[in-house]
């Protein structure tokens, strides 16, 4: 669960960290949020135009660990 | 990068940074994941989970700094972990000033003790950022090693 209540550091090197982090967890998000639409019958195309990317690049990020962890079938 | 004049133990260290990321389900390798590998290595005093625990610590107060939270999320199965996460901009810095320090004493050989001098030698970035809420001395640290 991510919860929000902007705001902004004085420190530069505060507000340069927050950036690292923000980009870290949108990539946990993307990788729960791309299992859960794969686990409830998205197909990878959708997935692609959802994110805004194409289904080569969704396909390339996620299909191997969602394959191997038995999630995604091997087809496209 | 001029992996053959790393001795054993600094690739090593640089295949267990890997492994620290890849255990994270990260897409790269930083200079943190250096940080951690070395750590594991008792001749520089340093404990790996204190490490680990630093820089969550410091993930949680940078994220806090701009009023985002992130409690568990975690996918549901957990299938994270990728194959190759690549090494970033910060773990070649780190490689980068670690082959400086070496060629500027004349050692022929990188050393693992060279890479963690390089990975110390970051000013910002999540390194100094962890190792100050560990309450490690960087200056005492390297004059130590």
């Amino acid at each position: 669960m991510v919860t929000a209540h902007p705001t902004f550091p004085d420190e530069p090197a505060d507000a340069l960290a927050a950036v690292g982090a923000l980009r870290r967890l949108a990539d946990r998000v993307e990788d729960a949020a791309v299992e859960q639409a794969v686990v409830t019958g998205w197909s990878w195309s959708d997935i692609a135009e959802a994110l805004g990317v194409t289904r080569q690049a969704v396909h390339k990020k996620h299909a191997r660990r969602l394959q191997r962890a038995g999630i995604a079938r091997g087809a496209r | 990068m001029a992996f053959e004049r790393f001795t054993r133990d600094a690739r090593a260290a640089v295949l267990a940074a890997r492994e620290e990321a890849r255990s994270g389900g990260l897409h790269s390798v930083e200079s943190e994941h250096l940080l951690l590998a070395l750590a594991t290595r008792p001749e520089f005093g340093l404990d790996r989970d204190r490490l680990a625990e630093a820089l969550a610590h410091e993930e949680v107060r940078s994220l806090a700094a701009v009023g985002v939270s992130a409690g568990e999320l975690e996918p549901h199965t957990g299938a994270r972990a990728r194959r190759d996460p690549r090494f970033a901009t910060s773990s070649k810095l780190a490689l980068q000033r670690a082959l400086a320090v070496a060629a500027k004493r004349g050692d022929r050989r990188l050393t693992a003790r060279h890479v963690l001098l390089g990975v110390l030698a970051a000013e910002h970035g999540r390194v100094p950022r962890a190792l100050a809420i560990a309450e490690i001395d960087v200056g005492k640290l390297r004059a130590r090693i």
